[in-house]
């Protein structure tokens, strides 16, 4: 490695700066016959939170679309960035019902009875979509994180491991904890090349096994059990591809971790602020361009000092009162997080001076608005990683598929797909 | 009146063809209700119109088709989110619009539970996140900490259904580091197996520690009048009369004015009277002057038989200085893994109150949970000894981890507010609260672990150390060929796989592992593999086919201890006897006496009753002082006691709906407030007819679920109630529905608030049943208490509490049900509900059928519920499962 060439990138909210490669220098060296002339590579982010927002005072009017609308209180911890995102109004999925999963469907748009014979059933999520293709040139194919502890429910997400779904529309587990993502991103283990590599083969021989031991059980088996069986084989054959990336990984090192180790465990609010914060190392380092993070809610409202139970908030309709308080502090708190994170994506550099926000597209939402309203999801944009409209209330057709911007956000950043979900078909009119 | 109200609406507009080919199954949507959509919608949507290109004119009120099903979710949908008819229509009669949504929403739960049966199918699945665990106890003989796995359990579905259980790569590769972690575990039980260890800690330890802590603060508050002397005898020196001016201008309190003594010539620093810390050592010169708690440890040291013991109380200072809220000792980290016993000699004072001649055990004093609560029964002069077993893994290495505590049950709000407690006790007898619980000492052993049955380590005939130079490779391959066995549930293992295990411990061994690491290595694999992961039950397509006997064994076991079969059981499955019914039956009895029989009771009624949202809240500890943590881990286990009571003894259900006893501890007899109950364990405790408890209505922890911790829901609890006792659940709350906001904020009863709800029709579709059932529960509190009287207070424009407009009401319980009988309060709403034993009963056999098959009941298993409810002796529960075992379908893949 070459020592000399790290540079010290100075990131302006973080107190201290740390000795790091810019993204590109890392891609350059990691993949080192790419052109350096190349462009710094697009980036996708998703992020979600259960349970909605307050509607009357998260959301700008409604009637007044375009850049010049008031920002309602609960963004105004945004308000330095107005310029650098924008509320989109109007989407929504079609196939959602369910009044308390706020994430199962969000990146799917899909209809959970849309097979017979089966109570419920899922397909592959956006982000998925676009790491089939970008991660072919990064470490982790794509990172879906975790904030929302899958053993604790009432965190509004509904079912899921992640906001992740894989191909057969099966959920992808996620990292649960900043600790866990930061040692997957930069531990190195304390193992040699070439211990590594008799580890490569150990685990194939592994695999060998247990799929030998698949095939000898499936040949007695009927049609549906050996499709039950063959979630079994794929799950292998994951493992496969994984150990062939690892192998085209091995010479290159991990990168130099650009933060410091999180702590093991953090109050929500801290605890979302960690996860931004490895965000932002993932893209930096490039190990990856795709993430998606379920954020916490009910350990967040415990750190801001909120005792109100999260559902009982998202119901604050009625009674107002101590819940509308806790929804209203829940909708700052979101956003003042929210805006530390814009602030770092504008200030990491990638090596042609541009910033990690030039070339990345953030979602921020969730599928339900508040309460048990599934329509005009709460849905924020920022980033010019695929060219939309920035600084602006955007208001789009009433029941417009939430799939369609999906669809706009994955063209836009070089994804080749012509449909995704429920779509009908991309929004020209959120375009810049 | 034997037919339920509730049977009665089902067929008005729900019905269900039952032909012979079950694949054309399909729901009935009433053809009454197309007046409805008649007069409300098709004048629009017809053939002519077709606005926004649907009809309603044609819609086929047979559901069989997930096409059919998504029509009528769009009328379910516009109709609730108001979107239909548009607001410049004539708008439908607000009662009929409710009928109808109701019938409507009713009936898409059952089209989708139609459209999605499995028709009687049982698909082949994987062992779930408990049966994994409990797998790896049967055949290692340990306990691993499996939590990392994903928890399997869905809303509206067991654990056990197949279809819902799914595999990632992640969980394989999780396989294999749990099965080695298990396997370590094991070999460190067995190669310790005959450790025996004992420690006593005496506990006067803690007095000497008293002693010197007193002697130290009088120390220090001798040093400090010797300081504060100094300082006084400098101010009063006319060389300071002006600094003194200003400084008392300044300051009003002497302390503060001792605290600029730098600026007083000649006063003496508190540094040279001994205070040197790197603080102001003038606060600490202060504050010594004011020993707060010193004439309580005085006090303490007058108590009898310090010297012998300690007595326990609240924390009064900070734990690293002075332990006085707990006694703690360590297991030595030396001490191998296993089975361990803790034990306590204590006595208490006979005059305190009975709350508080209670010791709570836990591990990890400063942060760990209680895991049990104990009551002293024995006098200071008498003390008697408790025994608690418990169990520490390799796992347990961290000083928290080893660190074993006893307290004074108390709650967490005293703990965390020990100077209010010792305040308020100050006050009344001038010294703070009194010492009630004495400990001699306590001790830890180490018992040997020989009787432990691990058939997976048995079967392995090579050694399980390091010592041996050469390994006998027949001995390991029939190693690897009988543990495969055992862990495949009999199965054999092919050859092949066999070989390859030989392969893979022969390149671990190459590659410089040693003997057991290659072993544990290899046998880790065994237990990735699908023959151990997955329950199979081979068959041939759409052919339903008897189980053969090893089937039917496992299957059994599975249901009744979540864990493979035993070598009885198993022998029997083998022989074919298990087939014959009697045997079946004694089989059945067998395993529901075993121990292992707790695994059904409990991961079956945490899914049956939906007790996953007792983990949602977090009770208001200030608000509900007796509901501390004892409290909170025995009422979850009063639901479980009292299940599992009812199994062991072959009960009727109905005592789970109304019953003239409770099965309570010591703990939970404080709470309720009933006499006379001294057992630490669960007993059987007889309640008056006028009690609110007895029966799941009168439960803590029912109540704690239907709230939020510091109010009840009424809402909640209503539904829960319908899903669950009267087997009549209610649509899911539909979405987009418009919001009341009109009386926000208001001071108003809980009853007005919730009523609110029924303004619209589409809530009140199904509100007007849900509503009236938890006004009848608001006699408990959220905590379960019972309560006469409830207040609120609405939020001010600062966010506080607004004490003026705060509203009080005297609780009314009474009302009615929907389309049903009227109760007066309480009391009534509960024979009422317990008259619907059927009902109830009909919703335990489906979960049952469910639970035990592992996939979603349907239409086909209609005629053995109806067995199982009309064919057991008043609903006797052994009776029930009795039935579900003996039948065709239990025993047909």
């Amino acid at each position: 490695m070459n020592t000399t060439r790290r540079q010290f990138l100075r990131s302006s909210s973080a107190l201290i700066a740390l000795p790091v490669f810019s993204s590109f220098e890392h891609k350059a060296f990691a993949a080192a016959k790419k052109s350096k002339n190349q462009l710094p590579p697009k980036r996708l982010m998703f992020l979600s939170f259960g349970w909605g927002v307050t509607e009357e005072s998260w959301y700008p009017d409604i009637n007044t679309p375009g850049a010049d609308y008031k920002l309602p209180d609960g963004l105004s911890p945004l308000k330095r960035h107005k310029k650098d995102f924008s509320v989109i109004q109007g989407l929504y999925n079609k196939h959602s019902h369910d009044g308390h999963s706020g994430s199962t469907f969000w990146l799917t748009g899909a209809n959970r009875y849309s097979q017979a014979g089966v109570s419920f059933t899922n397909s592959v999520s956006a982000d998925q979509v676009a790491a089939q293709q970008f991660g072919r040139h990064t470490r982790f194919t794509s990172m879906p994180l975790n904030g929302s502890h899958p053993k604790i429910s009432g965190d509004g997400h509904g079912e899921g491991l992640s906001l992740a779904w894989d191909n057969s529309g099966k959920p992808v587990a996620g990292y649960n904890s900043p600790f866990a993502a930061y040692h997957k991103l930069f531990s190195k283990g304390d193992v040699s090349i070439d211990q590594l590599k008799t580890m490569l083969n150990q685990k194939r021989s592994i695999l060998d096994t247990i799929q030998g031991n698949a095939k000898y059980l499936q040949k007695k088996l009927g049609k549906n059990d050996s499709l039950k069986l063959d979630e079994y084989l794929a799950s292998i054959r994951d493992i496969e591809t994984r150990l062939v990336k690892e192998e085209q990984w091995f010479d290159i090192p991990k990168p130099k971790a650009t933060l410091k180790e999180p702590p093991k465990e953090a109050d929500g609010k801290q605890d979302i602020k960690l996860m931004y914060d490895i965000m932002i190392a993932a893209l930096q380092t490039d190990s990856t361009r795709v993430i998606t993070y379920r954020q916490p809610v009910r350990t967040l409202l415990k750190s801001i000092g909120v005792n109100v139970n999260q559902h009982d908030m998202s119901h604050y309709h009625q009674t107002r009162a101590e819940k509308l308080d806790a929804s209203e502090r829940r909708d700052k708190a979101q956003s003042a997080l929210l805006s530390g994170l814009l602030d770092k994506l504008k200030s990491t550099k990638e090596a042609d001076g541009s910033s990690l926000y030039d070339h990345t597209s953030l979602v921020y939402g969730s599928n339900i608005r508040t309460g048990h309203s599934l329509d005009n999801c709460p849905t924020i944009v920022a980033g010019g990683g695929a060219k939309i409209k920035m600084g602006e209330n955007l208001v789009v057709r009433k029941d417009t598929p939430l799939c369609n911007l999906w669809l706009t956000l994955l063209k836009e950043s070089g994804v080749k797909v012509d449909k995704h979900g429920d779509s009908t078909g991309v929004l020209d009119e959120i375009k810049a | 009146m034997k037919v339920t109200f509730l049977v009665v609406c089902m067929a008005s507009f729900f019905a269900v063809s039952l032909s012979a080919d079950e694949k054309s199954s399909h729901t009935l949507f009433d053809i009454k209700n197309k007046t409805f959509l008649e007069d409300n919608c098709q004048r629009c949507h017809n053939a002519k119109k077709k606005k926004g290109k649907f009809r309603v004119d044609n819609l086929s009120y047979k559901i069989d088709s997930n096409l059919t099903a998504a029509s009528w979710q769009k009328i379910l949908d516009s109709l609730n989110s108001n979107e239909m008819p548009p607001e410049d229509e004539d708008q439908p009669d607000g009662n009929k619009k409710a009928d109808f949504l109701d019938a409507l929403a009713n009936t898409m739960v059952k089209a989708r539970k139609s459209l999605s049966s499995q028709n009687g199918v049982i698909t082949m699945r994987r062992l779930n996140r408990r049966e994994y665990s409990n797998s790896l106890r049967e055949l290692l003989g340990v306990e691993i900490n499996v939590m990392e796995l994903p928890g399997d359990t869905s809303p509206g579905g067991f654990d056990t259904v197949g279809s819902n259980l799914f595999m990632s790569s992640n969980q394989i590769e999780q396989y294999l580091s749990l099965g080695k972690e298990a396997l370590v575990e094991a070999f460190i039980w067995k190669n310790s197996q005959n450790v025996k260890k004992k420690l006593r800690f005496e506990a006067e330890k803690l007095s000497e520690k008293y002693k010197k802590y007193i002697a130290k603060i009088i120390d220090a508050k001798a040093r400090a009048e010797r300081w504060k002397a100094g300082v006084e005898a400098a101010m009063a020196k006319p060389e300071n009369k002006a600094i003194m001016v200003k400084l008392k201008k300044e300051f009003k309190h002497d302390s503060k004015i001792r605290r600029q003594w730098a600026q007083i010539k000649g006063a003496p620093a508190p540094e040279d009277f001994g205070f040197n810390t790197k603080e102001n050592n003038s606060d600490k010169a202060n504050s010594a002057l004011r020993p707060y708690y010193l004439e309580y440890f005085q006090h303490y040291m007058t108590l009898p038989n310090i010297d012998r013991g300690a007595y326990l109380t609240i924390p009064t200072v900070h734990p690293s200085v002075l332990p006085t809220g707990y006694l703690e000792f360590q297991k030595p980290h030396s001490w191998p893994a296993g089975n361990y016993i803790v034990r306590i000699k204590a006595g208490a004072d006979q005059k305190a109150p009975k709350d508080r001649r209670l010791l709570e055990f836990g591990v990890n004093a400063a942060h760990g949970k209680v895991m049990s609560t104990h009551e002293v029964t024995a006098p200071l002069d008498n003390p008697q000894v408790i025994e608690i077993p418990i169990t520490f893994t390799r796992k347990h290495t961290s000083h928290q981890s080893r660190q074993v505590f006893f307290r004074e049950k108390a709650s967490d709000y005293y703990l965390s507010n020990p100077r209010r407690v010792f305040n308020k006790a100050k006050k009344e007898n001038k010294l703070g609260l009194e010492y009630v619980l004495w400990v001699d000492w306590m001790e830890i052993e180490r018992l040997p672990n020989t009787h432990i049955v691990a058939p997976g380590i048995e079967a392995l005939e090579v050694p399980l150390d390091n010592k041996a130079k050469n390994i006998d490779q027949k001995a390991l391959r029939r190693s690897f060929e009988n543990f495969s066995q055992i862990a495949f549930r009999g199965e054999k293992a092919p050859k092949e796989f066999i070989d390859r295990l030989m392969n893979i411990y022969a390149e671990q061994r190459e590659n410089k592992s040693k003997h057991v690491d290659a072993l544990q290595y290899t046998l880790s694999i065994v237990l990735a593999s699908p023959m151990f992961i997955y329950i199979s039950e081979p068959s041939e397509d759409k052919k339903a086919r008897a189980l053969t006997g090893e089937e039917l064994a496992t299957r059994l076991a599975f249901f009744l201890w979540g864990a493979p079969a035993d070598k009885q059981l198993t022998q029997l499955g083998k022989s074919g006897e298990l087939f014959k019914s009697k045997v079946l039956k004694s089989e059945t009895k067998r395993l529901l006496d075993d121990p292992r029989s707790s695994d059904f009771v409990h991961s079956f009624s945490y899914q049956w009753l939906g007790l996953d949202r007792l983990a949602f809240f977090e009770a208001d500890v200030k608000k509900f002082l007796k509901f501390d943590d004892s409290v909170k881990v025995n009422a979850k286990r009063e639901i479980y006691e009292t299940i599992s009571y009812t199994l062991r003894n072959n009960l009727s259900l109905k005592n789970l709906l109304k019953s003239d006893y409770v099965i309570i501890n010591n703990v939970m007899a404080n709470f309720y407030g009933i006499p006379g109950v001294n057992s630490d364990e669960f007993i059987k405790v007889p309640v008056p007819e006028d009690s609110p408890r007895g029966g799941l209505l009168g439960m803590s922890a029912i109540h704690l679920m239907g709230g939020n911790g510091d109010e009840s829901n009424p809402v909640e609890r209503g539904v829960w109630v319908l899903k669950k006792l009267l087997n009549d659940p209610p649509p899911p709350a539909p979405a987009n529905v418009p919001l009341i906001t009109r009386l926000a904020n208001k001071a108003l009863t809980t009853r007005e608030k919730v009523t609110m709800h029924q303004e619209l029709p589409q809530c009140k579709s199904c509100h007007r049943k849900i509503d009236p059932i938890g006004f009848g529960l608001e006699n408990f509190d959220a905590v379960g208490q019972w309560r006469t009287e409830n207040s609120y207070h609405p939020l001010g424009k600062n966010g506080k509490r607004d004490k003026k407009r705060v509203k009080k009401w005297t609780i009314d319980s009474s009302g009615a049900l929907h389309k049903g009988p009227s109760f007066k309060d309480y009391f009534e709403l509960r024979d009422i509900i317990a008259s619907k034993a059927d009902a109830f009963s009909h919703g335990f056999s489906q979960s049952l059928v469910e639970y035990a098959l592992g996939r979603p009941s349907g239409i086909s298993d209609e005629m053995l519920i109806e067995k199982m409810v009309k064919g057991s002796k008043s609903h006797a529960m052994r009776d029930m499962i009795h039935i579900l075992v003996s039948s065709k379908t239990f025993k047909t893949k």
